[in-house]
C-alpha cells in the first residue's frame, strides 16, 4: 500500500522535514526549536485557521504518521494549539468553526469534513502546550517514532482547487475613471470603453 | 492610474488626514512598535522597554515623516492590558501623532479603548480592528468608550475571495449577524478604515489588492493594508533571508508600493526601524501616481511629496 502522498509534503510552510516514515510529526506553535530529523514534520504553528489546515492536509496525505507532538509556546489570542486539540476531539460545525476552539477566529476553508474525519481517525495528538526543552521534547519524539503500525489507508489529498473561474457575468461598465476612452469596473477588474459606461 | 467615480472620503484622525482619490493626499505610513519579539521590549507581559530606544525610533518615524511629507501614525502592539497602557503612556508623551491600538486579544483592545478614553486620548486612538472575532463584551466597550477611529478588517476565515471579504463587511458573510461596517456603526465608529486583510502569499494575498480598489469604488472610505506581512510570511523569503538580509529588506519595504498602485491611502509598514526605507519608497510612488493622474482634476496636497521633492 502506498504511505505517502507523491508530492508530500502538499502545503508549503514554516517546516523541516525529517523522515517521512517516522510515526511522529512536532508542532512547535508560536517557538521556533531546532528540528531533528527522526520525525517525520517539524514545524511552527501560529494560526487557529491557516495553519490548523495546513498541519491537518499534511499529515493526512502521510499514512505513517500516527501522533501529532504539539508543543511550545502558544500564540496569543490566535491559540493555535487549542484550536488544533479541539477540531480534533470535536470537528467543525455547519459554518466550519471548529467547535469548543478559544482562538480568534477558528474556521476552516480550505478542507472537508471528510479531511477532518481522517485526521481525528489517523494520528493521536500529544498535548505537551507550553513545553519548549529539547531533551524532553526528544524523549518523547523516540518513544513514539516507531510506534504503532501505518494508518490502514492510502494518504489522502484534500485541499480544495483555487478559486480561479469567475463567478459573476463580465460587465460592460466601470465605476471607475481610467482616460476618456476607458472606465474599469472595480468589482470585476474589467476595463471597458466609456461608451458602455 | 485612474480616479473613482464614487466621491470619496477623506477623514482627519489628530491632525492627518487620509483618504481621498488616487494621488490627491500622500500615503499615511503606520510603524510598529513594541512588536513581538521586538528587541527594545525587555517585559512583554509588564510592558518594560528600552525608553531612550523607543523615543529614538519614534524620532526616526517623525523625521522620516517631515522629509518626505507622508504623514505618520505610530502603531502600538501590545499583549496584556498593563504593557499596552504602559506602551499608550509613552507614545502620547513622545508624538503628538495619531497611534494605532494593537492586540491579538480582545480583552486587551477593549482595556486600551477604556483607557485612552479614561485619560483624554480617543481622538487620537484609532483601534486595530474591528474584525470577524469581536463579540458581545468587545463591541460594548468600543461603544461605552469615546474612540470614534477605527480599522475594519475585511478578513473571512471561511471564504478569502473579494466576494467573501466584501461580505464580511457588509452583510457578515452568514457568520456573524450584521456586517462589521454596521458593527462599527453601533460602535460610534466615524472613522471607518478599511483593511481588506493582507492574508500569505497563497492564501489570496492578491485579492486584498483589488479589494482595495473595490473597496473605494464603493464605499469610498479610505482603504489600506498591512501588505508587508505578505512577504514576511512568504516561507521561500524566510529562508533566502538567512543567507541575504537586503534581499528581504527589499521585498519587505518594497511592497509598500504595490498597495499604492492599488489605490491603498495607508499603509501599516511592518517594523517602525525600517521607516527610513519605506517612507522615501512610498514618497516615490506618490509622485508617480500623482503625476499619472495629473489630467484627471485631481490636485495634490501642498505637503504632497510632488511638491515636495521634485
Amino acid at each position: 500500500m502506498k504511505t505517502i502522498a507523491d508530492t508530500w509534503p502538499i502545503v508549503k510552510g514554516d517546516y523541516t522535514v525529517g523522515n517521512p516514515r517516522s510515526r511522529i510529526a512536532v508542532v512547535t506553535l508560536a517557538s521556533q526549536i531546532n528540528p531533528s530529523p527522526e520525525v517525520a514534520l517539524w514545524g511552527s504553528s501560529k494560526t487557529e485557521n491557516l495553519g490548523v489546515e495546513k498541519i491537518i492536509v499534511n499529515t493526512i496525505s502521510n499514512s505513517n504518521i500516527r501522533y501529532i507532538l504539539i508543543c511550545g509556546m502558544e500564540s496569543r489570542g490566535h491559540l493555535a494549539g487549542n484550536s488544533l486539540l479541539s477540531i480534533h476531539t470535536n470537528g467543525i460545525d455547519k459554518k466550519g468553526r471548529i467547535i469548543g476552539s478559544e482562538g480568534a477566529i477558528p474556521f476552516i476553508e480550505n478542507i472537508s469534513r471528510e479531511a477532518v474525519k481522517r485526521f481525528q481517525q489517523q494520528v493521536v495528538l500529544l498535548d505537551r502546550i507550553g513545553l519548549t526543552d529539547l531533551t524532553e521534547i526528544m524523549k518523547i519524539v523516540r518513544k513514539y517514532k516507531d510506534r504503532g503500525e501505518v494508518y490502514p489507508e492510502e494518504p489522502l489529498v484534500a485541499i480544495s482547487q483555487k478559486k480561479r473561474q469567475s463567478t459573476f457575468t463580465l460587465p460592460r461598465s466601470g465605476d471607475i475613471i481610467v482616460s476618456e476612452e476607458f472606465v474599469m469596473d472595480s468589482a470585476a477588474g474589467i476595463v471597458c470603453p466609456t461608451k458602455d459606461f | 492610474m485612474f480616479k473613482f467615480q464614487k466621491e470619496q472620503e477623506i477623514v482627519n484622525i489628530a491632525g492627518v488626514k487620509i483618504g481621498g482619490q488616487p494621488g490627491e493626499l500622500p500615503t499615511v505610513l503606520a510603524g510598529t512598535i513594541f512588536y513581538d519579539k521586538h528587541e527594545i521590549v525587555k517585559d512583554v507581559a509588564r510592558g518594560l522597554f528600552d525608553r531612550a530606544a523607543a523615543e529614538k525610533l519614534i524620532n526616526l518615524q517623525e523625521a522620516s515623516a517631515e522629509e518626505t511629507g507622508n504623514p505618520h501614525i505610530i502603531h502600538i502592539f501590545g499583549t496584556t492590558p498593563e504593557s499596552i497602557t504602559r506602551y499608550i503612556d509613552f507614545v502620547a508623551e513622545i508624538s503628538e501623532a495619531p497611534f494605532l491600538i494593537d492586540s491579538p486579544e480582545g480583552n486587551v483592545r477593549s482595556h486600551a479603548a477604556e483607557y485612552v478614553s479614561e485619560i483624554g486620548l480617543a481622538d487620537k486612538a484609532i483601534y486595530n480592528s474591528i474584525n470577524m472575532s469581536i463579540n458581545g463584551s468587545e463591541i460594548e466597550a468600543l461603544a461605552l468608550s469615546d474612540i470614534d477611529s477605527s480599522i475594519i478588517l475585511g478578513f473571512n476565515a471561511t471564504d478569502s475571495s473579494l466576494q467573501g471579504r466584501m461580505e464580511m463587511l457588509e452583510t457578515g458573510a452568514g457568520l456573524l449577524e450584521e456586517g462589521l461596517l454596521s458593527i462599527a456603526d453601533r460602535c460610534g465608529i466615524i472613522n471607518k478604515l478599511i483593511d481588506p486583510s493582507m492574508t500569505p502569499m497563497g492564501n489570496g494575498a492578491g485579492v486584498a489588492l483589488r479589494m482595495t480598489i473595490t473597496a473605494k469604488a464603493k464605499w469610498g472610505h479610505p482603504t489600506g493594508s498591512g501588505i508587508h506581512n505578505a512577504p514576511s510570511a512568504w516561507n521561500w523569503l524566510n529562508k533566502k533571508k538567512e543567507t541575504d538580509p537586503v534581499l528581504y529588506k527589499i521585498c519587505d519595504v518594497g511592497s509598500t508600493c504595490l498597495q499604492q498602485a492599488a489605490a491603498g491611502d495607508f499603509i501599516l509598514y511592518g517594523p517602525i526601524e525600517y521607516a527610513p526605507y519605506v517612507f522615501p519608497m512610498a514618497a516615490m510612488s506618490d509622485i508617480m501616481i500623482s503625476e499619472a493622474v495629473a489630467d484627471l482634476d485631481i490636485e495634490p496636497a501642498s505637503r504632497h511629496p510632488v511638491n515636495l521633492l521634485v
